[in-house]
């Protein structure tokens, strides 16, 4: 599922696998642990969207474009236009990849989902423009349209701004 | 795998008889690791949409102190989480060590280790309940205790799952004492391989 709002909803929750998109007041928000919050954003228009991405690639199967790095940012790239905001000039955000249960623990994934969200950004040429990934801590993740800021907070840790 | 919505219904209350069964092992398990005083009933076994799953369990977005185990096997696995919020986790691991509540900020050795070892013996006693019903085996890991954001672990926990799927087979688990529901949860994620087989066997079994 994929949301495009203009509304004054100051907060939206970004589930697994969903893509939100708008512009000012709005904040999106995720929780991520092996996932990614990747959020693009074209800093002059305020247009801004967030991706909870869950696997690196779709390879065929079914599920929402969001789910996979490889059709997130393609369907975010269409979202944005649908907002006038074109990709150049769009600059990225992201945050997790995370591996939750230590490194030599069961289900990694994180690794992947960094690595296929780098190689996805490369390829339509947008530029990272911060991020906080890896690790073994989940992240409480808020993307501000108005300031194109994203907010890390991981358990126990200092919050960082993006 | 569930296919359609009368074959849904059928296998999800097979497996939740198949779970319940399970989960009075595990109750009588946790039962006398606390002296009689808390024990565990399946709330319900549930398919969830993925963008959905934290909204549908009510995991906030707060910190928790979880204990995580996975269970793997020839035909699948899955993982248990034991989820708690600070205080509950604390008051249990207090309970069992026959202690006052400790108020350090940083959980002692011996607190980790009272609430590691409650995972340990739910999870033993959800491997061996599952191996007797359905006749596979199935080996435990070593429990981890965690203290993070559920959502950000649940989604590990969901990975297997959601590499096949967009909805997630949970098991939803409560703790009890003196028959009155805790605040505290268990959740159970078996991965599509063990789903199948636990379906495949559901569907061997005779018919009443």
């Amino acid at each position: 599922m994929a949301t495009t709002t203009m509304s004054a909803t100051e907060e939206t929750l970004v589930g697994m696998g969903q893509i939100a998109a708008g512009g000012p007041p709005k904040k999106m928000k995720a929780v991520v642990g092996s996932c990614i919050a990747l959020a693009l954003y074209h800093p002059r228009l305020k247009r801004g969207a967030m991706a909870h991405i869950v696997l690196p690639v779709s390879a065929g199967r079914d599920g929402t474009p969001g789910k996979f790095a490889d059709t997130a940012i393609p369907k975010m790239l269409e979202l944005l236009k649908e907002l006038n905001a074109p990709a150049p000039c769009l600059t990225a955000k992201l945050a997790g990849g995370a591996a939750m249960f230590g490194s030599s623990g069961p289900l990694q994934i994180g690794d992947s989902n960094i690595e296929a969200v780098a190689q996805s950004l490369r390829a339509v040429g947008i530029r990272v423009a911060g991020q906080d990934v890896g690790g073994t801590r989940g992240r409480r993740v808020t993307f501000e349209c108005e300031s194109g800021a994203m907010i890390v907070e991981s358990a126990g840790q200092p919050t960082k701004t993006l | 795998m569930l296919t359609t919505a009368n074959d849904n219904v059928k296998t999800l209350a097979g497996l939740q008889e198949l779970f319940g069964s399970a989960t009075h092992d595990a109750s009588a398990a946790m039962c006398r690791w606390t002296d009689g005083i808390i024990t565990v009933t399946l709330d319900e076994v549930r398919q969830v949409a993925l963008e959905e799953v934290a909204v549908e369990l009510a995991i906030g977005d707060e910190a928790m102190t979880m204990v995580v185990m996975t269970l793997d096997g020839q035909c699948g696995g899955g993982s248990i989480i034991l989820m708690f919020d600070d205080m509950n986790g604390r008051q249990l691991a207090a309970s069992l060590l026959g202690r006052e509540v400790g108020t350090d900020p940083e959980w002692s050795e011996l607190e980790k280790s009272a609430l590691m070892e409650t995972g340990n013996i739910l999870g033993c006693a959800y491997v061996n309940a599952l191996t007797r019903l359905v006749g596979m085996d199935l080996r435990p890991s070593p429990p981890y205790f965690i203290q993070d954001f559920g959502a950000s672990v649940l989604q590990q926990a969901l990975m297997t799952q959601a590499a096949v799927g967009d909805d997630l087979l949970l098991c939803d688990i409560a703790f009890r004492r003196n028959g009155g529901k805790l605040d505290w949860r268990v959740v159970f994620v078996p991965t599509p391989g063990l789903q199948e087989s636990l379906e495949r066997s559901l569907h061997a079994a005779p018919q009443p």
